[in-house]
């Protein structure tokens, strides 16, 4: 491809030419890369499962096998995510669990599933939408979880009583309270104290269990408002009381509720029109934006643009504050988004 | 505090007070205290009814075996998400999202049987003689038919026999099984006919027939089936994101990753010069007056 890269230089493309490049572009390689042969070919790489033409085998088990055997969806979730055949009293609670969390009225996900169903897709596409409703916020479950396990490792590490670390737990969490576990919201409705008092009947409550009813009782100190152990706490450490990690738990719950959304998906259809592309209003008394204003002509751009370059770091701060006050600008959120590609990979895995 | 609802709507589904969260009728709270199991919950969900043992024990079976697929698309798609490190949800929907008219197509399977069961009874025709008249009616216009066939199963789809012979223990033979086995029958003896090899009946022909057998629509079946592959996807995104590289193309790894360079095989138009904007019109007009663009536009 030299030709081309001769040709390329003469003509001059743009900046690529720039002596403030770190590179000759114009003496860069075409073509893709051949295939590597020093390391071992790629392949789906899985610890959980693995088919071939005449089975499918999840942690070891034939998954007919399973089913042949009298085990069912529910204990296929161990399987799957602990590598183990639950005891009778876990599948019972994690059945338990489940219906539970199959449906919670017309709420996040099932409102995701129903604006999609309006624009006229497949089922599939709706229901996966309301997995997507599932936050740090609505069904909390691995923010709750990573939690729990932080402050208990921190209990073995700086020898704190349960109660001690429940208390620091919540002192030092207010600010995220949407996923402590407890709240005022389930202070009439009594489902998450007999989910608890259901998995202490099984014998399956643990130490997850144990560490939520400590931090029910330091929020009760600590807050102002009464407060107790809400659907996310329950169900949440009950969860990991079974074993299941926090993501896990996020991940089951989450695909559980979707199997309603699809029901809420169907009646959608049933009972609405779907949407067109521009139907929908917005009233303009629901708008608080600037209030409505010439468009200026273009020749006149020069005389009525602002630019957004801030040449020191005080007037970028004042800049920044300004920008705050626009609402849907983006400014007045803060969230980290952390990098974990440093801390996973499978070196053992793939050695020719 | 404020609980308005998210989305007003009226609704036959389910309500959710302070007090308690009822689904068609029931508290939820009530069934799972009542031993009744999450498959239980899905009857009453799509069914508004409590269901008999027997139908309670085949969608066990049915999600159960459905559940886990280790590679399809959809495991693909979940890992594939995974690579960015997104929040699981993502990977987990994407997986979800790729049930469609090939993978997993519970919906048209199960509005195909409806549609020639209906013609049947408005043309006083058997079951039997109908899954063959659909039989033919497919192969003549060179159409798959729905439920049969597997690219990777090739030799009988490990989990849809054994689903048809747990239908009829558990005796929940009825209209579909019947349709749905004739339509298999005939399906064999036509390939054979014509000299082409044996195709098995897949998971959605016989797991979606046990599924409407037991009162699920095509819909509420496809649900059932394609969501419940999320907790697996789910699973295997989580392996990759617990375990596995991060992006998928590291050279660090001693295994080529999933999106390596060197898993690009292009096949496209050639390297060119890019024309520079004052030779634009005129290149851009002599390109689609050539045409040679249409034979790779997509």
């Amino acid at each position: 491809m030299g030709d081309l890269n001769d040709i390329k230089k003469k003509r001059g493309i743009g900046h690529l030419d720039s002596p403030k490049m770190p590179f000759d572009y114009f003496n860069r390689e075409y073509g893709t890369v051949p295939r590597d042969t020093k390391r071992a070919p790629f392949q789906w790489v899985s610890e959980v499962a693995y088919k071939n033409v005449h089975r499918i085998v999840s942690r070891g088990y034939d998954t007919s096998e399973l089913m042949e055997e009298g085990y069912g969806v529910v204990d296929v979730l161990f399987v799957d995510y602990q590598s183990r055949i639950p005891l009778i009293e876990e599948e019972q609670m994690l059945n338990y669990v489940m219906i539970l969390a199959l449906e919670d009225g017309l709420s996040a996900p099932a409102a995701m599933s129903r604006i999609v169903a309006r624009t006229k897709t497949f089922l599939t596409q709706a229901a996966a939408a309301s997995i997507l409703a599932f936050g740090h916020a609505y069904g909390a479950y691995s923010a709750f979880g990573n939690r729990l396990e932080r402050y208990l490792k921190k209990a073995d590490a700086q020898k704190l009583t349960l109660a001690q670390a429940a208390e620091l737990l919540v002192r030092e969490n207010a600010r995220e309270h949407e996923s402590l576990g407890v709240s005022g919201l389930m202070l009439k409705d009594p489902a998450a104290q007999r989910m608890i008092a259901r998995a202490e009947k099984l014998g399956v409550a643990g130490k997850y269990i144990a560490f939520m009813k400590e931090i029910a009782k330091a929020a009760q100190t600590q807050s102002p408002e009464p407060v107790d152990i809400d659907m996310l706490g329950a169900t949440g450490a009950v969860m990991m009381d079974l074993g299941f990690s926090a993501e896990a738990t996020w991940a089951i719950l989450a695909v559980t509720r979707a199997l309603a959304a699809g029901a809420h998906y169907i009646e959608e259809i049933e009972r609405h029109p779907y949407m067109r592309l521009g139907e929908a209003l917005t009233p303009k008394e629901d708008y608080d934006g600037p209030a409505d204003r010439p468009v200026p002509p273009l020749k006149d751009r020069a005389k009525v643009a602002q630019s957004g370059v801030c040449k020191t770091v005080d007037a970028w701060m004042q800049a920044r504050e300004e920008r705050k006050k626009l609402v849907g600008s983006g400014y007045a959120i803060e969230e980290e988004i952390e990098d974990p590609s440093k801390k996973s990979g499978i070196k053992k895995v793939g050695k020719l | 505090m404020e609980r308005e609802p998210v989305f007003r709507r009226k609704t036959a589904i389910s309500y959710k007070t302070e007090e308690k969260t009822v689904l068609r009728g029931y508290n939820l709270s009530e069934l799972a205290e009542e031993g009744y199991s999450f498959c239980d919950a899905l009857f009453v969900l799509y069914q508004a009814r409590i269901p008999t043992e027997a139908e309670e024990k085949m969608l066990k079976y049915e999600m159960g075996v459905f559940l886990e697929h280790s590679m399809s698309p959809s495991a693909v798609a979940a890992i594939g998400v995974s690579a960015g490190r997104p929040n699981l949800p993502c990977a987990i929907a994407a997986a979800v999202s790729t049930f469609g008219g090939v993978h997993g197509p519970g919906a048209a399977h199960g509005y195909m049987l409806n549609k020639y069961l209906e013609r049947a009874q408005r043309e006083g025709k058997t079951p039997e003689e109908m899954a063959k008249i659909l039989v033919d009616e497919y192969m003549d216009a060179e159409k798959p038919v729905m439920g049969m066939g597997q690219p990777q199963h090739i030799d009988s789809d490990p989990r849809a026999e054994p689903i048809h012979v747990k239908q009829e223990d558990l005796e929940l033979e009825g209209v579909y099984l019947r349709f749905q086995r004739a339509l298999e029958q005939h399906f064999h003896e036509r390939r054979k006919r014509e000299g082409r090899s044996r195709v098995g009946v897949n998971v959605v022909g016989s797991g979606n027939t046990a599924l409407m057998e037991i009162g699920f629509s095509p819909m509420a079946g496809w649900c059932l089936g394609s969501v419940c592959r999320g907790w697996s996807c789910a699973a295997h995104a989580l392996f990759n994101m617990k375990k596995g590289r991060a992006w998928g193309a590291s050279r660090n790894e001693p295994m080529v990753q999933m999106i390596d360079l060197s898993m690009i095989k292009y096949v496209g138009p050639e390297d060119r010069v890019v024309p520079k904007q004052e030779e634009r019109q005129e290149y851009a007009r002599k390109q689609k007056e050539e045409g040679e663009y249409k034979k790779w536009a997509i």
